[in-house]
């Protein structure tokens, strides 16, 4: 009676998580993998549940130059962008984790705005600003943009990744006459090169998945990814726009792989702002 | 020893290094977003010269419905992402399912403009979803739902991509639970539910505050994912609202006019945000 009982639960329990696994599965890939076929329906008439021609017609423009230009756009500005917000935000985020000066903690919250306000009515602003000098519209004024939103990442991790290295090595460094300069440069900055590339490696991808500064500020001239899928969508290009969406996916894919093997959970909550 | 806690200290030449190399970011961050930020207010509360609330009432007589159906949209997303995040991640606490756990996961690393597009192939009329129903036979192909461009929707894929963030941080809430309360609970009798319900959830509110504040604001503030679904008729987010009053009328006072509207209603949300990530 007993041994029945729990034989019974068991499927029960069986039965309950596959359930849950089937929704999941439904809710979470359903939408991408809407991607998918409609990166491949060359023909699909109303109604049928499922395209009537299927084809790699529209991969194949990812060799065209209509894709590419704004693909390589993209991965030039995201570089720019990423190799320039290290440079500002090393020094910065190691002054906020170890030296102690007025301001400190406001500049802490000033970095954090660009993320917890609403970012466009801002942005629509600053490209009002943008137009009157000249900036609106160029390649320096996107990346300009691009920045605001990428030291707010840059700037806290690199400022939790000066905290979490001990102290006392550097006091040790100091002690023995070094400079400020000088322990920063061989104890400190050697030290924090792993939580460096897990910082560029997230400004490099908000910078790639950058969508709202660069439609405003870039336009009409700079179109990076989103917007070339955005335009694309507009014009009920629904193929040419999937299948651009399928190439945005992508790096984000390989940094969950790569984060689920290597890396540490703290790093993911600041993507969630991505 | 109280020497060594003592702050490093730095002088003359070696100061201005510093001073200079920090001052940069300062310059960015002020000149493309606390300028324009202050630049933005300040124009929506001004009139041919003079102080005015002209603005405001124009966002009053025009926008009023889209602020009340962005709030709407916002809440119902927060719900959507508490009634599935909450019991699925007590389950994920007390059990282990590596799978659904990845799952989780996903939304995270994928870009919102991805999201819009992709939830709008799936959702509108002609879309994936109902090609499925149509498949199974249980949909009329005359008359097609749109979930696409209704609230609901959109309600869907906001939450669809904000559950990876919010799991996240239920996850490291749960987590920070004890694990003796929970052996007293099982030793009881109490399940999965009741255990996430009377334990977990309790003990662990303040970070699912947090979390919802930060989802909440987020939704609220929402451009790209609006954007890319698409609404014919009936009233828009906010933002929308904010693009079309910036980009096709010029009209930047009301546009201001309207962001700080979404200020507010953020900055009641940002406030207890920052508060807990300062303490």
């Amino acid at each position: 009676m007993n041994g029945m009982d729990i034989t019974k639960r068991k499927t029960l329990r069986l039965a309950g998580r596959l359930i849950v696994l089937t929704l999941f599965l439904f809710a979470i890939v359903g939408p991408l993998s809407s991607l998918v076929i409609w990166s491949l329906a060359e023909r699909w008439n109303w109604p049928a549940g499922f395209p009537q021609v299927i084809g790699l017609k529209y991969w194949a423009q990812m060799l065209t130059g209509d894709f590419l230009v704004p693909l390589r756009r993209g991965v030039f500005i995201a570089g720019v962008v990423t190799v320039l917000s290290l440079f500002l935000a090393v020094p910065l985020g190691y002054a906020l984790a170890r030296l102690r000066f007025p301001g400190r903690i406001a500049i802490l919250l000033a970095f954090l705005l660009p993320q917890a306000f609403p970012q466009l009515p801002v942005f629509a602003s600053a490209t009002r600003e943008f137009y009157r000098v000249g900036l609106a519209g160029t390649l320096p004024g996107v990346i300009l943009i691009h920045l605001v939103g990428a030291l707010v990442f840059a700037v806290w991790t690199m400022t939790a990744v000066f905290r979490s290295i001990p102290e006392p090595l550097e006091e040790a460094a100091m002690n023995l006459g070094a400079s400020l300069t000088r322990s920063f440069t061989t104890v400190s900055l050697p030290l924090a090169f792993p939580g460096i590339l897990a910082s560029a490696l997230l400004v490099f991808l908000y910078s790639l998945d950058e969508f709202t500064g660069t439609l405003l500020v870039g336009a009409p001239f700079i179109t990076t990814l989103p917007v070339y899928m955005y335009t694309a969508s507009i014009g009920y290009e629904l193929q040419v726009a999937s299948m651009t969406a399928l190439v945005l996916m992508v790096p984000g894919a390989m940094l969950l792989l790569l984060l689920e093997r290597f890396l540490k959970a703290e790093y993911l909550a600041f993507l969630g702002q991505l | 020893m109280e020497l060594a806690k003592e702050t490093p200290r730095i002088r003359g030449m070696e100061k201005t290094l510093w001073v200079g190399l920090c001052l940069p970011s300062l310059l960015v961050l002020g000149f493309a977003f606390l300028y324009p930020l202050l630049a933005s207010i300040w124009s929506s509360i001004i009139h041919e010269g003079n102080f005015s609330l002209v603005h405001y009432s124009r966002v009053y007589k025009l926008y009023r419905q889209d602020v009340i159906f962005t709030l709407g949209v916002a809440v119902s997303g927060l719900v959507l992402v508490l009634l599935v995040g909450l019991p699925v991640c007590g389950y994920l606490r007390l059990r282990t399912f590596r799978t659904v756990e990845f799952l989780l996961k996903v939304p995270l690393f994928v870009p919102f403009v991805v999201v819009g597009h992709a939830m709008r192939v799936f959702l509108s009329p002609h879309g994936t979803l109902n090609g499925l129903l149509l498949l199974a036979g249980i949909l009329d192909p005359q008359h097609p739902p749109s979930l696409a461009s209704s609230w609901i929707g959109l309600a869907i894929a906001l939450a669809w991509k904000h559950l990876g963030l919010a799991a996240l941080l239920f996850m490291g809430a749960f987590r920070a639970v004890d694990e003796a309360y929970l052996e007293a609970a099982q030793n009881f009798g109490s399940g999965i539910l009741r255990q996430t319900k009377d334990i977990l959830i309790p003990m662990a509110a303040p970070s699912i505050a947090v979390a919802c504040v930060l989802v909440f604001a987020s939704m609220l503030a929402s451009f790209s994912i609006p954007l890319m679904m698409g609404r014919g008729s009936g009233p828009q987010m906010l933002m929308i609202d904010v693009y079309y009053r910036f980009g096709q009328h010029g009209d930047y006072a009301t546009a201001g006019a309207l962001g700080v509207v979404a200020y507010l209603m953020a900055s009641g949300a940002a406030f207890v945000y920052l508060r807990n990530l300062v303490r």
